[in-house]
């Protein structure tokens, strides 16, 4: 079961059993299985990240049996062991179809963790990684590995030798601290401002009580301090489960980018449709009203699941039927994740510097007004779901197109332009790169370095955050010994993803915070 | 040197034929020489004897054996904790403790049980007498005054690890040495210790006594080479109780109902209505006035070694916290004394500042001192060059405990002590160590702790040290540790353990009994009257279910069902918490098996890290090198450490591991297997 093209983070997953003569030693370490009784069922993404054929998605623990049941359909009876059997797989809960892929069973101990285990070698796209690993991680009992998890248990089931073990060093390197580092890295700043915020305040808070707890008989630390302690756990449980509740980004994964092309008549809307889908899908002539309803087309940009809908291009109809077409268009603007605004670059004022001013008048008269939806939104907001397109650059002199180009790059308030020729496709290169990563990051960027692994992995962790949350509220009129349990596993599990926190950093707040003499 | 015998102070105690108080040592062999009478001292030797070695004590005069140097009290939140562990493993402190406290409360009663904090203010006196005719009584146990020149040293053993073996001591104006296997050095301040008062300094560990030799503290840095750092500490003046104005503090009363610290006691000694009270004042802005303006005179605040944050001196209090009223406790010292220990007064001003402080106060407007305060500082071993079973990691036999390890606190310091009279003595007896896990015990977090990371400051524990609080409770001590203390340490009396044996077959019991009784919600709400039951009408509750609500006692179900449940109404407060924390307890279950794996694995300690032919980045060999974990779950736990190292740290045991079972295959020696392999503590499961 070597699996060459998972040469990724979890390749050392994948390695050949060896004789048990071999195993024998690693036996005896093991410390009685009772010890480690409750460990759960754990799943995680084993080929490697970025686009690939098939992906692989292991599961180990008891509820292995459970998982295919739910999800590969299997209700009746289990598949025989080591067998490839093509399933649909489906979402536990909804049903949905995720995708149509190949399922394996291993009941222990013949696997490679010596536990229940099964796989799922789906389509290797983002969408449908991430669908997988979400359903998965929404069954009860199940939680997306930790570290080294797998390896772990295989060692401690005695199912690795130890060649193995020797190989696992970059494996965990790129799993964990480094990882986790990096991950931080790559999240845009303000998620990582945001997690690393609950986790400052959580230790505030976790410090607060521990002073209580270790001082307050002696010192003046007065029960004031627990009622600061309970707003701030009460804050911090809605913030965080707001953030949960976002599942926008998941959405627009499973269902598909909303992106929809708009701008006056006879701009070239309908060439880019089809630029973009490389066939002649929307019908495209000189005459301006040509396109009357909206015409839509999937598309994958990036491996990310795309919806592109052309558009009635906008100007005051002439028949009832345009007019319906030009309502239509501007519905589906308003409920579009990305705009691409399409101006035709001949109609552009000579003068490049007066050209920001022409341009924020055309989106004015393009897009719906901000202030009537999204108050709170406004342009910054418009700027980043928009993306202006000047079309037919072929007919602009070159010298102009680069003085307003620089132009363009320097006037601020404008979303994203660019130079494209549907009729050459100049330009068209640059352009793709700029759409697919606004797609990406619409998408929550699953991919980008430690993928939707870490995603899910974040997720669970705030999950069980907010859980352990709500012990304190349970406990602090009770047992302030438990409330404060909740709060320490709560920063427990915000500390997996913004890095450990040890005693002595409480130790820290509670003497900076107070005067203890004790 | 002189010969004492001391007066019997207890009449129950039998005077055995093996106790003494020597002037010349009756032998020149023992396995087992403990070097100090402190805290750490007394519980070391007393421990080292009841394991079966033949141990000598040897302080520099035994009437200050078990002397309280600075508070007159034990326990409190997280101290507490170790009084009943030690307790637990048949240590002194606790017993002493009910022997001689004259106030005894249970701290952060309303919090929960996992964090009460048993405390009692002491009686000097009786506390110094109880631990002298103990050890005087203890079988195998010798007790020595004098004074120690040097540590005897020779060439370590070629079979075990480390660069030296230590061979006994030598005392000053003695020709001949005392050999041994093991030492334990338990030398508190003493160690290039020097007193400040003012603008003076003197050598010494504490006033009164003379300084000791510095021939130790040579051996320690220059012959063993061992890393030392520099610690200080202070103690308050003693103030002339009659000289305070009591009609100007707060009265701290004690609980009505002492609770004993030691398991094999019901009652204390003092009787509920003799407690004596503790009393409560503020400082003024006076005070702050006059520190200012003795700074200029005061050496020790402006040394800058480290001293304890959660004990400083009135000095660097209103120093670090300006315009703040600070606590004041005034202490009884004993029964008879006629003086008060004003807590959280420790200064170092020349003493007639010191009473003008004193004098700020309101309730010290008249005060007198019967002896200033002073400040100490002191050597300490950096304690990352020990062992968990707290023998130094380079020098076979020899064992440190106490403020030498860098800790503060008298609790501290006898957990140590206890824990490494006891791997001292199994040295000498050719046992292999005991480590404690810090998933069992207090004891066990305070030594990780000290080993794993070194101290910056005077360590003291808190229960926010210990990451599994809610299972390691001072009120199952016993079960934890009692168990294990008898059939694998050897350091606890048969008493002891079917005492503890019968109390956890009782609870065990006692909590399958309570899921026996079976009700619908809406009976037991019949039954029980008031209570407001959250289940739906119909649901079946059983008697642990019941427990989870505050109002519910086993005493009010143990009335309703008093055929089965009545048996165990002698452990109802025990069966109370047990049933609150069980769930919690279970769930932690897992992260406590991952630890007891990881530390199942032990790391040799003679493994050169920085020339291993293993992948490992630079920074991490060194990180290793300079703390030389003993188990991959220690490393783990060493701030800095990479998941990778890890992986390739077991690596390497494996591979070493794989490797002498080869060796001794050949050689056709494979009797002694897997000593290598230290099994952890077997975790005695709380919950069954």
């Amino acid at each position: 079961m070597f699996l060459s093209t998972s040469w990724g983070l979890w390749r050392s997953t994948f390695i050949t059993l060896k004789t048990l003569s071999r195993l024998a030693p690693v036996r005896r370490l093991c410390i009685p299985t009772d010890a480690v009784c409750d460990a759960g069922t754990i799943f995680a993404l084993s080929s490697g990240h970025g686009r690939c054929g098939v992906a692989v998605v292991r599961i180990s623990g008891p509820a292995s049996s459970l998982v295919l049941r739910n999800m590969a359909g299997l209700t009746q009876t289990l598949p025989p062991p080591r067998t490839a059997l093509l399933r649909k797989i489906t979402d536990p809960h909804t049903k949905e179809l995720l995708d149509r892929g190949l399922v394996f069973w291993f009941p222990g101990p013949h696997s490679f963790t010596g536990e229940d285990s099964a796989e799922f070698h789906v389509h290797g796209g983002p969408a449908v990684i991430t669908a997988v690993l979400q359903g998965l991680g929404s069954l009860k009992g199940v939680r997306p590995a930790e570290a080294g998890e797998f390896t772990r248990r295989a060692f401690h089931a005695g199912k690795l030798g130890l060649t193995e073990v020797e190989g696992l060093g970059d494996l965990i390197h790129a799993e964990t601290e480094a990882q986790r580092r990096q991950a931080l890295r790559q999240m845009d700043g303000e998620l990582e401002r945001l997690y690393k915020d609950w986790s400052s305040r959580l230790k505030r808070c976790l410090a607060h009580v521990e002073a209580f707890i270790d001082f307050s008989e002696d010192e003046l630390i007065e029960e004031g301090v627990l009622n600061q302690v309970d707003r701030s756990v009460q804050r911090l449980q809605t913030e965080i489960e707001n953030h949960l509740r976002d599942k926008r980004r998941g959405e627009r994964l499973r269902s598909g980018v909303q992106v929809v092309i708009t701008g006056v008549t006879n701009a070239g809307k309908s060439s880019l449709l089809n630029t973009l889908c490389q066939r002649p899908a929307a019908i495209v002539s000189p005459i301006a009203g040509t396109t009357r309803d909206v015409v839509e087309t999937s598309l994958d940009i990036g491996g990310f699941p795309v919806l592109l809908s052309d558009t009635a291009g906008l100007r005051d109809g002439l028949d009832s039927v345009e007019k319906e077409g030009v309502r239509r268009a501007r519905e589906r603007v308003e409920q579009s994740d990305l705009t691409l605004v399409v101006v035709d670059s001949t109609q552009l004022p000579p003068d490049p510097q007066q050209v920001p001013a022409f341009l924020q008048g055309y989106l004015d008269s393009v897009l719906p007004k901000p202030s009537r939806g999204h108050p709170e939104e406004g342009t910054e907001a418009a700027a980043d779901s928009v993306l202006l397109v000047l079309n037919k650059s072929d007919l602009v002199p070159e010298v102009q197109k680069e003085r307003t180009e620089r132009e363009l790059r320097e006037s601020l308030g404008l979303p994203p332009a660019c130079f494209l020729s549907c009729h050459t496709t100049t330009g068209l290169g640059d352009f793709l790169t700029l759409l697919q990563s606004r797609v990406k990051t619409l998408c929550g960027d699953p991919l980008s370095g430690a993928p939707s692994l870490t995603q899910a992995r974040h997720r669970a962790h705030l999950q069980q955050s907010v859980q352990a949350l709500s012990l304190y509220h349970q406990y602090k009129n009770q047992d302030l010994a438990l409330a404060a349990e909740g709060v320490r596993l709560a920063l427990t599990h915000i500390g997996r993803i913004t890095g450990r926190i040890w005693a002595e950093d409480i130790l820290d707040i509670i003497f900076r915070d107070f005067c203890i003499g004790k | 040197m002189l010969v004492r015998k001391l007066p019997l102070v207890r009449q129950n105690l039998l005077w055995t034929v093996w106790s003494r108080a020597e002037s010349a040592p009756a032998r020149r062999r023992y396995d087992v020489i403990v070097v100090g009478g402190g805290h750490a001292g007394t519980e070391a030797a007393a421990a080292a004897a009841r394991v079966g070695a033949e141990t000598l004590l040897i302080t520099q005069k035994i009437a200050t054996i078990g002397v309280l140097s600075c508070n007159p009290s034990l326990g409190g939140v997280g101290k507490g904790h170790l009084v009943r562990e030690i307790d637990a493993l048949d240590g002194l402190c606790g017993r002493a403790g009910d022997w001689a406290g004259v106030h005894f409360s249970i701290l952060n009663r309303s919090k929960g049980p996992a964090v009460w904090g048993p405390r009692a203010q002491l009686d000097r006196d009786q506390y110094r007498q109880f631990i002298q005719s103990e050890l005087l009584s203890t079988p195998r146990l010798t007790v020595l005054e004098g004074s120690v020149e040097e540590l005897l040293v020779s060439q370590s053993n070629p079979n075990e690890p480390g660069h030296h073996r230590v061979t006994g001591i030598c005392l000053v104006n003695e020709t001949h040495p005392i050999l041994s296997s093991s030492v334990v050095l338990t030398t508190g301040t003493f160690l290039s210790g020097s007193l400040f008062m003012g603008q003076t300094t003197t050598p010494g560990g504490r006033i009164g006594d003379a300084p000791s030799c510095s021939g130790l503290s040579h051996t320690l840095k220059e012959t063993l080479g061992l890393r030392v750092g520099r610690l200080k500490t202070g103690t308050p003046p003693r103030i002339v109780k009659s000289s305070v104005d009591l009609s100007l503090v707060q009265v701290q009363s004690p609980d009505q109902q002492p609770t004993p610290f030691s398991f094999l006691n019901t009652q204390t000694r003092c009787k509920p209505e003799d407690q004596l009270p503790c009393y409560l004042t503020q400082t003024t802005p006076g005070v702050e006035r006059v520190v200012r303006e003795s700074l200029h005179l005061n050496c020790h605040v402006q040394q800058d070694s480290k001293g304890p944050r959660y004990c400083p001196s009135i000095e660097s209090r209103v120093l670090r916290f300006p315009g703040r009223q600070h606590q004041v406790w005034l202490e009884p010292e004993g029964l008879t004394s006629d003086l008060l220990y004003p807590q959280g007064l420790s200064m170092t001003m020349p003493p007639d500042l010191q009473l003008r402080l004193l004098r700020e106060i309101p309730a010290l407007h008249r005060a007198e001192i019967r002896t200033p305060g002073y400040g100490v500082h002191y050597d300490f071993v950096c304690p990352t060059q020990l062992n968990p079973s707290l023998q130094v990691k380079s020098t076979q036999g020899l064992f440190l405990a106490g403020q030498i390890n860098g800790t503060t606190g008298y609790e501290e310091a006898a957990a140590q002590g206890l824990w490494a009279g006891v791997n001292a003595a199994r040295a000498a007896l050719y046992m292999p160590p005991v480590v404690l896990s810090r998933t069992q015990s207090y004891i066990g977090v305070l030594i990780d702790d000290l080993v794993g990371r070194g101290v910056t400051e005077p360590y003291r524990m808190f229960t926010s040290r210990a990451e599994f609080r809610t299972s390691l409770r001072p009120d199952n001590a016993d079960i934890r540790l009692t168990p294990r203390g008898f059939e694998e340490v050897g350091c606890v009396t048969l008493q002891r353990y079917k005492e503890a044996v019968r109390t956890r077959d009782g609870l065990q019991e006692g909590l399958a009994a309570l899921k026996e009784v079976k009700m619908s919600s809406s009976r037991w709400r019949e039954k029980l009257g008031n209570i407001s039951l959250s289940e739906s009408k119909s649901s079946t509750m059983n008697g642990l279910d019941l427990l989870q609500y505050k109002d519910v006692s086993f005493e009010m179900l143990a009335a309703i069902f008093p055929e089965q449940l009545s048996p165990y109404l002698q452990f109802s407060q025990r069966l109370n918490i047990e049933a609150v924390y069980r769930p919690h307890c279970e769930k932690q279950s897992r992260e406590i098996g991952r630890i007891l794996e990881e530390e199942s694995l032990s790391l040799p300690s003679d493994l050169d890290y920085l020339s291993l032919p293993v992948s490992l980045s630079n920074e991490v060999r060194e990180l290793l090198d300079r703390v030389r974990p003993n188990t991959l779950g220690a490393a783990t736990r060493i701030p800095g450490m990479t998941p990778a190292a890890i992986i390739h740290l077991l690596y390497y045991v494996l591979r070493m591991k794989q490797r002498n079972k080869h060796t001794e295959h050949r050689n056709q020696l494979g009797q002694k297997e897997g000593s290598e392999i230290q099994l952890c503590a077997n975790h005695i499961p709380i919950s069954q």
